[in-house]
């Protein structure tokens, strides 16, 4: 089966008195992998089971390869979908559950088997293929239910948390599989997942989510680096917000900065020397963790001496990274360089995103 | 030990009063002769007498459970599939009504509906399906299946109709999502998933079909008719208890097949 392109015009669905999802637009080129990122209830489910026929529309129309599919039934519309839940069937083993779809699809039990042995091998379960799937741990249900989508080379893939129970290691690996057979078979994708490394790793570009809303869509390096405003950039990392002061090393205008735990230092003698292009704070050291090569340094703004302000509502505890373990109630100051900083207004949209 | 028996005691009394010893009692006065001895006289005459009443009991309440359940199947499958916002609650509230209307009521009216000259054929005739000349009384074996299907086809509905909607409705997603039509995934999907829940209503229907006596003895005039209708003959013309009682014999036979049959598929269900 060719691959597709997805586009998406002005959907919204109604889900008795909320809306669910309010006018997404979004075009999904032919091949390519799309990641759903947003924090949970925001509406990624939704937005797959719009695609795949399961929520009806209140407005706007999906189309493939340029045809409307809005009024086609789910079986008609070709796309494979694993669902955050499984879905597997259980009066059926393993190796029925993978075939079943080729068995709808008229092919000999022969090359049922032979697929299902492949794709078995793929996700790590050779053997597995006689088991009863209510006999399978989590972590193997779901690579069933993911093989179960792939067996059948869809044009177009649904993924709804597909990896979301599977340790570090087969994590990793099938996070390597699926990207190098999407980009083989170059099929269409969409994933939903809430890890935002594996977003950032797989996809060709991400779809940020809010309330049943698109915030924003970029590649990874461009989300990484400018996220749309602080919320997104939350999501993506930005953990430590603090107020801006005059002599700040940023864009002028901007109220908020934003910066990643790992971006930043604390020191606690005399300030290193080039300091000009740096945003330094003060405050007192509350907590202290390792965290695998350096230390994870909490510091608390609030209760600051001296001539140092207290600053707003953000910014009165920041976190940074120490190469030495540091005790808590240590006066101490942070520092992070100023390429590193994102600034944002005070409607707490983007300005300035890293500049590397 | 004591307390425990003393505070089943009462509930265990009244089952052997109420249950064991009649059933016992029935059973072996189908085995005791005319002079008080142990025979198989009985069996014999019952088999000798109603041998086809007995195949067409058996008969009737096969073509009954397979109606039945084809029909609850359809209708529990709508039911749970079905997509129409008006067809679907329409259907979820008509299909109980004949849970509600006793056997004897059914079979008065399946008489005048089902007759030679009865409701049906006058609509065949008039709607030009039926030659008025040759139109046939329903009141045979026909009419037995239809009127049991028709009384039990809610009850079925109702437990099959449950267990479908309390499905992991994503399996029936994933179906469809990959490519499988309404229809198979009834069959494929949601039946295998049901199956024990629908043994069981059809085990308890066909119980049901071989202990009414009132729809037999309204619908069919002559032979062979249900065994139910013979022993009630048995009794009431000859106060013969004990051939009506080896009559009996063979309907606990039949349903207790039934049963170990269900049984054992559901232990073997449970065993893998
Ligand atoms: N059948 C329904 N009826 C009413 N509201 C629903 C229904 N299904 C989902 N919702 C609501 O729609 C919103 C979006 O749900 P959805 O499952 O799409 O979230 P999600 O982004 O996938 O979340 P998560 O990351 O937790 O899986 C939620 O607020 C949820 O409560
Ligand atoms: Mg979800």
């Amino acid at each position: 089966m060719g691959t597709e392109a997805l586009s998406l015009e002005e959907v919204s669905i109604r889900l008795g008195q909320s809306l669910i999802l309010d006018g997404i637009s979004l075009q999904v080129p032919a091949g390519s992998f799309t990641c759903l990122l947003g924090p949970s209830g925001c509406g990624k489910t939704t937005l797959l089971r719009a695609i795949a026929g399961f929520a009806p529309l209140s407005a706007g129309d999906i189309t493939v390869g340029g045809r409307s599919i809005s009024n086609l039934a789910p079986e008609a519309r070709q796309t494979a979908m694993v669902f955050q839940s499984y879905a597997l069937w259980p009066h059926m083993t393993v190796a029925g559950n993978l075939t079943y779809p080729l068995k709808l699809r008229g092919l000999s039990k022969v090359e049922r088997d032979r697929r299902a042995e492949a794709i078995l091998s793929l996700l790590g379960l050779e053997g597995y293929g006689p088991r009863a799937v209510i006999s399978l741990s989590g972590g193997q249900r779901q690579r069933v239910a993911l093989g179960r989508a792939l067996i059948i080379d869809p044009p177009l893939l649904l993924l709804d948390e597909p990896l979301s129970n599977l340790d570090a290691s087969i994590r990793r690996s099938l996070r390597g599989e699926l990207r190098r057979l999407q980009q083989k078979v170059g099929i269409t994708t969409i994933m939903v997942t809430h890890d935002q490394d594996e977003a950032l790793a797989m996809a060709d570009r991400i779809v940020l989510m809010r309330q049943g809303r698109i915030v924003q869509v970029a590649s990874p390096e461009a989300l990484y680096s400018a996220p749309a405003d602080l919320e997104v950039a939350h999501f993506l990392g930005v953990d430590n917000v603090v107020d801006l002061r005059p002599g700040d090393p940023v864009a002028a205008g901007g109220a908020l900065a934003g910066f990643r735990t790992a971006d930043a230092r604390v020191f606690t003698g005399e300030a290193p020397a080039g300091l000009d292009a740096v945003l330094v704070r003060a405050g007192t050291v509350t907590a202290c963790a390792y965290a695998g090569g350096s230390y994870h340094v909490s510091i608390d703004l609030s209760d600051q001496a001296g001539n140092e302000s207290l600053s707003g509502a953000s910014g009165a505890a920041l976190s940074a990274l120490s190469s030495v373990p540091v005790a808590p109630g240590t006066r101490a100051r942070l520092s992070v360089p100023a390429p590193m900083l994102m600034s944002f207004g005070a409607d707490s949209r983007l300005l300035q995103g890293i500049r590397q | 030990m004591w307390p425990g028996v003393l505070l089943i005691a009462p509930a265990l009394t009244a089952i052997a009063l109420l249950y064991a010893l009649p059933l016992l009692r029935s059973l072996i006065t189908a085995f005791v002769g005319e002079d008080g001895h142990p025979t198989l006289g009985n069996l014999a005459k019952a088999l000798e007498f109603y041998g086809a009443d007995i195949v067409y009991s058996i008969l009737v309440a096969l073509g009954s459970l397979a109606l039945i359940a084809f029909v609850s199947i359809a209708i529990a499958g709508y039911l749970t599939l079905g997509q129409s916002r008006w067809a679907v609650p329409l259907l979820r509230w008509i299909y109980r009504w004949p849970l509600f209307i006793p056997f004897i009521v059914a079979g008065q009216t399946a008489r005048s509906f089902l007759a030679r000259n009865g409701v049906l054929n006058t609509l065949l005739t008039d709607v030009g399906l039926v030659d008025a000349a040759t139109a046939t009384s329903l009141l045979d074996w026909r009419g037995l299946v239809l009127t049991f299907a028709w009384k039990q086809i809610p009850f079925v509905t109702l437990l099959l109709a449950g267990a479908m909607a309390s499905l992991d409705r994503s399996t029936i997603e994933a179906a469809r999502n990959l490519g499988a039509g309404r229809l198979r995934c009834l069959i494929e999907i949601v039946l295998p998933q049901v199956r024990p829940q629908l043994l069981v209503a059809l085990v308890l229907s066909l119980v049901t079909i071989m202990s009414v006596l009132s729809v037999p003895v309204m619908l069919i005039s002559g032979n062979p008719t249900m065994m139910t209708a013979m022993m009630a003959h048995r009794v009431t013309f000859y106060g013969d208890y004990a051939v009506a009682n080896a009559l009996g014999l063979f309907s606990y036979l039949l349903t207790a097949v039934a049963a170990w049959a269900y049984l054992r598929m559901s232990l073997r269900e449970k065993s893998n």
